[in-house]
């Protein structure tokens, strides 16, 4: 029954996309949509039947691996194309297919009208698929095979828009930087290959404790992971891609770029922890990383007026608390704000999304405003999915985000200071938030909110867009009651099978006095955000240079490596490839010409000579054979 | 073995041989050429021949009597040639014969 499951819900949207992409034209446009939605509710549905059965076990049976054929074998090794379900791989399942087919719906009322409709909807079934296969993987070799078809899938939907050079940029600058982790996580499984002879997830983790016996192994494989994760989970320093990746449709964005794909670095850690665990420097890399991330790109989101991009950064942000929970070994802290984010994320989009419908596309939060009137169900939909993301009780963030900090603050001196962190990036949280929320929805109408909004005209779009909106503001708001510190946890304990946190738990009484610290600030930060932008003047502090510039990152890349690129390609151009191959293929021309009238030359027609010639020719062979014996 | 030593076949094949050269070397008549042609080859012949009976093999004399019958069909050709250009009234010089076209 698990195996079934694990198997319709990877293939149920694959099946969807060849299907939207063999159809091509024979297929109605509205059937692509409908069909790509119902693959991705099919696979909810079996990845609910997974879970069930799954529960059925007792927690320390909750493994089932199912193999469908050998991919590579040789006399020592080999790599079988199997799945395997546990409690980890379940959440994903659950989040991928659940929130995936909210969205997948809601493109459905968002994408109408749009000419290339079904290559839209085949992309993104087969981005599901991707994304399960990596979840699903039972070893890293699929894994990797997952890892790299969600990067191509999500260049490919980045790239949606292909007329527009900015997202072609886009796409292009997603898909190389994702390379750079690809490749370092490659290297690091060519590392195990060689030293662990397998893949597969139980066979690595079994060897763990042997591989940890040489430092440098494990902490370059680890590092190798850790790249990888830390350029699909767009984390400092790989992590410039993603505001870039806003050009994208925003169901994509609140799918790939918010939900799901980019906590895949989130998820890998969690599922190498034992590795992780025997290299614990770059494990406490990857916590301050996250740290790092979630302040400089809550800083960078407080002066962004692309409203996308506003959650972008947050998004980079919360991934930031994931990375910092997973890297001091709080894995059920991670996932469970893995899940709550993916539900107040996706709803941010989705709602962003409603608001740039409405508006023809427009995305710059400087001439929006004043929409609360017009669109009171996004309004409410929009302040509750802020309300999540900024922490504020009851909504999901409030009980993830807390898990995360109680659990840093207990955990020695380094947890402190990534605490201090991680506190300063709610007090962001809440001013870049409610700064988008007065923008957008407060003050008065702006010039473009009258134009593209004329009176009466339902403003909130098709019944397709509002009904995932208004599922997911539930979700938003009662997802993070499956935790309650101190008084149950059954997806921590549903996890601890998998991946037993080895961080010092929190003391009741201590994480309750953290949520009082953490409910606090973020009233703070929203009563500053209340102060300077709910009036929608125009005398907003100035921002500074250097988050304008998003900290520097664009252009130090673009000197320390796009630049010498070009110019040692330039370089090269001008001392190699014209004057070596370029003229080489002039010279080859002008030497058989020259050739040919000496040739030429010989060829007089006078036989005498040729005779004479072949004389010539004799008596030297002659004398050299009498010479030379 | 009968006759003289096989030296001087040999001495009187290489000077058939090179006086045959000489001449189509030198002359420029066609018909003299063809002659100082047939002298080369005759004295390639009589060196086949010389050595054939040296070692007492009849290959070089099949080999002969074969460079015989080519020569006789090469003569046949070449002579043509040379009447059809005496007929058109072309002078018969091969220097002044040194394109194949006009």
């Amino acid at each position: 029954m698990i195996a079934v499951g694990a198997w319709v819900c990877l293939l149920a949207p694959l099946g969807a996309a060849l299907a939207i992409a063999l159809g091509g034209n024979r297929l109605p446009r509205r059937a692509a949509g409908y069909l790509a939605t119902g693959s991705t509710v099919l696979s909810f549905a079996a990845a609910v039947t997974a879970l069930i059965a799954t529960l059925g076990h007792s927690a320390s049976q909750r493994q089932t691996v199912t193999t469908a054929f050998g991919l590579i074998e040789t006399h020592a090794f080999r790599i079988n194309l199997n799945l395997l379900v546990d409690p980890l791989a379940l959440v994903m399942m659950l989040v991928i297919s659940g929130v995936g087919s909210l969205i997948v719906a809601y493109s459905i009322g968002y994408m109408k009208g749009e000419s290339e409709e079904r290559r839209y909807f085949a992309y993104i079934a087969f981005f599901a698929f991707s994304m399960l296969l990596l979840v699903e993987a039972a070893n890293f070799f699929v894994l990797l095979v997952g890892w790299g078809l969600v990067g191509l899938s999500s260049y490919l939907l980045i790239g949606f828009w292909q007329e527009r050079p900015s997202a072609i940029a886009a796409a292009k600058k997603a898909f190389i930087i994702n390379a750079v982790g690809d490749a370092a996580m490659a290297l690091a499984l060519f590392l195990l290959i060689q030293h662990a002879h397998t893949l597969d997830f139980g066979g690595v983790f079994g060897q763990a404790a042997v591989l940890g016996e040489n430092a440098w192994l494990i902490n370059l494989v680890a590092a190798g992971l850790l790249v990888g994760a830390l350029a699909k989970s767009a984390q400092i320093p790989l992590h410039t891609w993603l505001p870039d990746a806003m050009e994208g449709p925003t169901p994509v964005s609140a799918l790939i770029h918010a939900a799901t794909m980019v906590t895949a670095g989130v998820y890998l850690i969690v599922r190498a922890h034992p590795l992780f665990e025997q290299a614990p420097h770059v494990q406490q890399t990857a916590a301050g990383l996250g740290a790092a991330t979630l302040l400089a790109t809550g800083a960078i989101a407080l002066v962004q007026t692309d409203i996308k991009r506003v959650i972008a950064y947050s998004t980079m942000s919360q991934i930031g608390y994931m990375f910092l929970a997973a890297g001091i070994g709080a894995y059920g802290a991670a996932m469970f704000h893995l899940v709550t984010h993916a539900f107040f994320k996706a709803l941010l989009f989705l709602a962003a999304g409603v608001v740039i419908h409405a508006l023809g596309g427009e995305q710059d939060m400087r001439k929006m405003g004043g929409l609360r009137r017009r669109m009171p169900r996004t309004y409410v939909a929009m302040l509750i999915g802020t309300g999540a993301l900024v922490g504020l009780p009851p909504l999901a963030g409030f009980f993830s985000k807390d898990a995360i900090l109680a659990t840093a603050v207990s955990n020695g001196v380094y947890g402190k200071v990534l605490f201090a962190a991680a506190i300063a990036g709610v007090l962001l949280t809440a001013l870049y938030s409610f700064r988008l929320l007065f923008l957008v929805f407060s003050g008065e109408e702006s010039e473009l909110v009258k134009k593209s909004l004329p009176k009466r005209k339902r403003a909130e779009g098709p019944r397709w867009m509002t009904a995932p909106v208004a599922v997911l503001t539930l979700l938003a708001i009662g997802g993070g009651w499956m935790q309650v510190a101190g008084l149950w946890h059954p997806f921590s304990s549903f996890l601890e099978g998998v991946a037993p946190s080895f961080a010092a738990e929190p003391s009741v009484s201590r994480e309750w006095l953290l949520s009082a610290v953490s409910l606090v600030v973020p009233l703070g930060g929203i009563w500053i955000a209340w102060a300077i932008y709910s009036a929608r003047t125009q005398q907003a502090p100035r921002a500074p240079r250097a988050l304008v510039e998003k900290l520097y990152f664009d252009r130090a890349y673009d000197l320390l490596f796009y630049r010498p690129a070009v110019s040692l390609a330039h370089r090269l151009g001008s001392w190699f490839e014209q004057p070596v191959i370029e003229r080489s293929g002039e010279e080859i021309g002008t030497s058989t010409l020259l050739g040919g009238r000496f040739a030429a030359a010989i060829q007089s027609g006078l036989a005498r000579t040729y005779v004479l010639l072949v004389a010539a020719g004799v008596s030297i062979l002659v004398l050299l054979f009498l010479v030379l014996r | 073995m009968l006759g003289p030593a096989i030296a001087w076949y040999l001495v009187v094949g290489s000077a058939i041989f090179a006086i045959g050269a000489a001449g189509v070397m030198l002359r420029r008549n066609p018909l003299i050429m063809l002659l100082s042609l047939e002298l080369m080859l005759n004295g390639a012949n009589l060196v086949l021949i010389a050595f054939a009976r040296r070692h007492g093999s009849l290959d070089g004399q099949v080999f002969a009597l074969a460079v015989m019958a080519v020569a006789a069909a090469e003569v046949v050709v070449g002579l043509g040639l040379v009447v059809a250009m005496a007929r058109r009234k072309i002078e018969i010089d091969v220097d002044l014969l040194s394109r194949l076209r006009k």
